[in-house]
């Protein structure tokens, strides 16, 4: 997906996002140009307080026995907790409907698997299960990992306590130890040709070469970079060849110093 | 602004539905994070209505709508830090509305699709400015709008689902979509500020 270049059309997602209809896919980028434009901010801000009203609009009363059951049963666990001399997390009596669903799937699985097994008792297709199995761990695994480093960027990115430092083409964010550019509207690069960034460790005299990059299609680049952000005095980037250089070798689009 | 009540006044339905309990909502979470259960009491008092509907609008389901109301209430009583400050119903509302999609999704499993990370709010002259509002008044503002805003709206809101699909449940084009629900919140909010203004 990539922004739209009508002004209009670009602060009408912008209202998508805020009332929770933008698709998955489209949050990263509109979050983005939130993050980097002031009038989007504001249109944001706005929206989202109004669109966080309209649930208001669905209070209803509850009928007397239901509000009164639900009343006793929640009381009473409070009650319960707040005697407790630890604060431990209130298990709620009712959500274990919630729970259920997944227990219940838990379970199906697990007799599926009891049961093949009884029905072939063969160890090869236990073999071949637990393969699978593992296989399967592995990838949910790395989609786990990918989107916790998504959801630990988009947080950074977000937090009301990250540095932000406006460059060319956008904004280096840092928070703790985290450093990543949010570029927007980079030039795009001649054939052969990628964006690299460079990173000044605090004392060095040089900076080292950090990772490569191009713009995405979109116009919006987030870029992670590596280094830890509390060993470093500067960061720049650069246009350079294909599998980047071990020192510039063209004018860096901006140095920002890290304060 | 509403004049403040005694947070040991409880309220009839109709102070209720007058605006101040939104007002009271944040102060009742301060209590409620020093374990105070009177105060939370209140707070389920006053704030029930608004979770059980919002749950029950959204799940058609009241079996479900009560165990939202009361994982939900729960959690603010085992994490009151969750709220920090602003309008504490539109929060609750927020939430409300996020933990039942979830609820919906999960017994038809169905994963999670929508419901952004909320970007935080840059400043807070709108949790402010809103702070009284109430029910009546969010009915008022919703139904100033014109049945081609409000619908998206509230498809987007209680249904949980993306302009994409509300543009192929109504047959109206993405474009027109969007730009009727930006066009229909910015009313709502002019509607809303007018109302707090007067």
């Amino acid at each position: 997906m990539s922004l739209p270049d009508d002004r209009e059309a670009l602060l009408d997602l912008v209202a998508a996002y805020a009332l929770g209809t933008l698709p998955r896919s489209e949050q990263g980028l509109v979050a983005a140009l939130i993050l980097s434009d002031p009038q989007a901010r504001r249109e944001y801000d706005e929206l989202r307080a109004t669109a966080n009203l309209v649930g208001l609009s669905a209070e209803e009363p509850v009928d007397s026995a239901r509000a009164a059951r639900m009343k006793e049963r929640l009381m009473a666990s409070v009650r319960a907790d707040a005697s407790s001399p630890r604060r431990a997390p209130v298990s709620a009596t009712r959500t274990s409907a919630m729970w259920g669903t997944t227990l219940a799937a838990a379970a199906a699985v697990v007799f599926a698997l009891v049961s093949v097994i009884q029905n072939f008792g063969l160890r090869s297709d236990l073999h071949d299960a637990q393969t699978r199995v593992a296989t399967l761990q592995t990838r949910i695994d790395a989609d786990r990992r990918t989107v916790e480093l998504d959801r630990r960027m988009l947080t950074d990115l977000t937090a009301s306590d990250a540095k932000r430092y406006t460059v060319a083409y956008g904004t280096v964010v840092t928070r703790g130890a985290n450093v990543y550019l949010a570029l927007a509207s980079l030039p795009p690069l001649p054939r052969g040709k990628v964006y690299q960034a460079w990173t000044l460790a605090r004392g060095a005299k040089a900076v080292a070469p950090s990772v490569t990059f191009s713009p995405s299609q979109s116009g919006i680049t987030l870029v992670p970079i590596p280094e830890d952000a509390g060993n470093l005095a500067a960061v720049a980037v650069s246009v350079e060849p294909e599998g980047g250089s071990r020192q510039p070798t063209t004018k860096p689009a901006f140095v920002q110093p890290l304060s | 602004m509403q004049p403040s009540r005694p947070l040991d006044d409880r309220g009839s339905e109709n102070d209720r539905t007058n605006g101040w309990y939104v007002e009271d909502g944040a102060r009742l979470m301060e209590r409620v994070r020093a374990r105070d259960v009177d105060a939370f009491e209140q707070l389920y008092d006053g704030y029930h209505r608004l979770v059980f509907g919002i749950a029950l609008r959204i799940a058609s389901d009241a079996t479900l709508a009560e165990d939202v109301t009361q994982s939900i209430f729960l959690t603010l009583w085992s994490a009151p830090e969750a709220f920090r400050d602003g309008n504490f119903a539109a929060w609750l509302s927020r939430v409300t509305r996020n933990r039942t999609l979830d609820a919906v999704r999960s017994r038809a499993n169905r994963p999670t699709e929508e419901i952004p990370a909320d970007l935080p709010a840059e400043a807070s002259t709108d949790t402010a400015v809103f702070a009284n509002i109430d029910a009546q008044r969010v009915r008022g503002a919703l139904s100033v709008l014109n049945e081609e805003q409000r619908t998206p709206i509230e498809l987007g809101f209680f249904g949980g689902i993306t302009h994409e699909e509300i543009a192929r449940r109504t047959g109206i084009p993405l474009g027109t979509i969007k730009t009727r629900i930006r066009t229909g919140l910015r009313r709502m909010r002019e509607t809303l500020s007018e109302a707090v203004s007067r």
